[in-house]
């Protein structure tokens, strides 16, 4: 009997790399690589993880959003911030998250940080640097309050503090000068908004809103625009127009009903 | 295995589509157009052969023996060629496939391919049978 092919399935194909090889060594010229920024950071205190990210996505020396979200959910004790190339750092998170999912599904019990951490170093050394996601991983689970670095190229860190994106090193200088073990909530927030912000003014390429994440045993905080240190300063609050620049239909007239419904009759059997 | 599946796009054993292939040349037959190819090609049989010698030292050599023969079975247990592929839930189980999620369940979708070509039944059929050659799916992605 001849043996059966399984089903073909998708993902990379490396068709055009040779064909955009021979067009660069003709002279084409490949789209250059663009610089990215970012200050994500995230630290320990006394019951859990508090992660930390500016909101500024670059795109070279244009700023194309001032509000995005490098926060990532993975699993609701889990969350992810993401520093490299947005679509990279969403793609792999999303999957990850995907894949925790199911094996939450199969085994009944909440994700732990470290299946979350091998999944996304596994994947990233599989594909060695290509996708380039730096990342910063922390969760509360059974075993703890656990905060993780993962490069691009797959290497990790287990840290009580960490910070990622071009922004690290401001940010780092904040850690190293106050943090201490054993800090309360109100005083990590505030460390960690601190840690941003000398980002978001130091660093080219981070800026906007403060974005943090607490996470305890049994329970998450997003603080999502916790600090808006750069507001807008016109227009304050969108634009108003003249009353009566379009008169809308406010009547509503109901479709002709195509198919009557007739109540009664018979009861379907069971 | 992975390639075999695929229609080869050359005439007389040269790759002769310079747009796909580029210009021939050893060294690139050898290496492959980027650097990741062979790895993303052999990573796969890689970790299969690994599990599987965890699972010799562990359990006894017959215990994957016994596992290759249920892979074997059931990648033979589809759907007639058609319409609706086979979801080979039964191996997926096997092989823990079920709980894998990666850039092939969402990225490039043979089935979305612009050069997707509909499976004939009968030569597919054909082909299971050994009476026909060739893959069972004509288009490549």
């Amino acid at each position: 009997m001849a043996t059966i092919d399984v089903p073909q399935k998708g993902g990379f194909s490396f068709d055009l790399c040779r064909r955009n090889e021979m067009l660069v060594s003709k002279g084409l010229r490949s789209p250059s690589f663009l610089k990215t920024g970012t200050t994500i950071v995230g630290l320990i205190f006394k019951d859990g993880v508090i992660l930390g990210a500016d909101t500024r996505a670059t795109e070279g020396p244009i700023v194309a959003d001032k509000n995005c979200e490098k926060i990532h959910y993975m699993a609701p004790n889990i969350y992810c911030c993401g520093a490299g190339t947005a679509a990279d750092t969403e793609a792999v998170t999303d999957m990850v998250s995907s894949q925790l999912k199911l094996h939450r599904y199969h085994t009944g019990r909440e994700s732990r940080v470290v299946t979350s951490l091998t999944l996304l170093k596994s994947h990233l050394f599989s594909y060695q640097g290509h996708v380039s996601a730096a990342l910063v991983l922390g969760g509360v689970d059974v075993t703890g309050p656990h905060l993780h670095t993962i490069y691009p190229h797959g290497s990790t860190d287990t840290l009580p503090y960490a910070t990622m994106g071009s922004g690290s090193l401001a940010a780092m200088a904040m850690f190293e000068s106050k943090y201490r073990e054993g800090m309360s909530k109100d005083e990590g927030i505030k460390l960690v908004a601190d840690a941003i912000l000398s980002g978001v003014f130091n660093d080219l390429g981070s800026g906007s809103n403060v974005d943090i994440c607490v996470i305890t045993k049994g329970n998450t905080e997003y603080l999502r625009n916790h600090l808006s240190p750069n507001p807008r300063t016109y227009p304050q609050k969108g634009y108003s127009f003249s009353k009566k620049t379009e008169v809308l239909l406010t009547k509503i007239t109901p479709l002709r009903e195509i198919v009557q419904v007739i109540e009664g009759g018979d009861a379907m059997e069971e | 295995m992975e390639d075999s599946k695929k229609i080869a796009h050359e005439i007389g054993g040269v790759r002769n589509d310079a747009f796909r292939f580029g210009l021939h040349g050893v060294k690139s037959d050898i290496v492959g157009s980027h650097p990741l190819e062979s790895a993303y090609h052999s990573t796969k049989a890689r970790q299969q052969e690994m599990k599987r010698k965890i699972l010799a030292n562990t359990y006894g050599s017959a215990f994957p023996m016994k596992l290759e023969l249920d892979r074997q079975i059931l990648s033979r247990f589809q759907r007639p060629p058609g319409a609706i592929p086979s979801s080979m839930i039964g191996l997926e189980s096997l092989t823990g496939g079920l709980e894998d999620f990666a850039f092939e369940d969402y990225l490039n979708d043979p089935k979305e391919s612009e050069s997707f070509r509909p499976v004939d039944m009968h030569h597919g059929v054909e082909v299971r049978l050994g009476l026909s050659k060739g893959p069972v799916c004509p288009s490549f992605i």
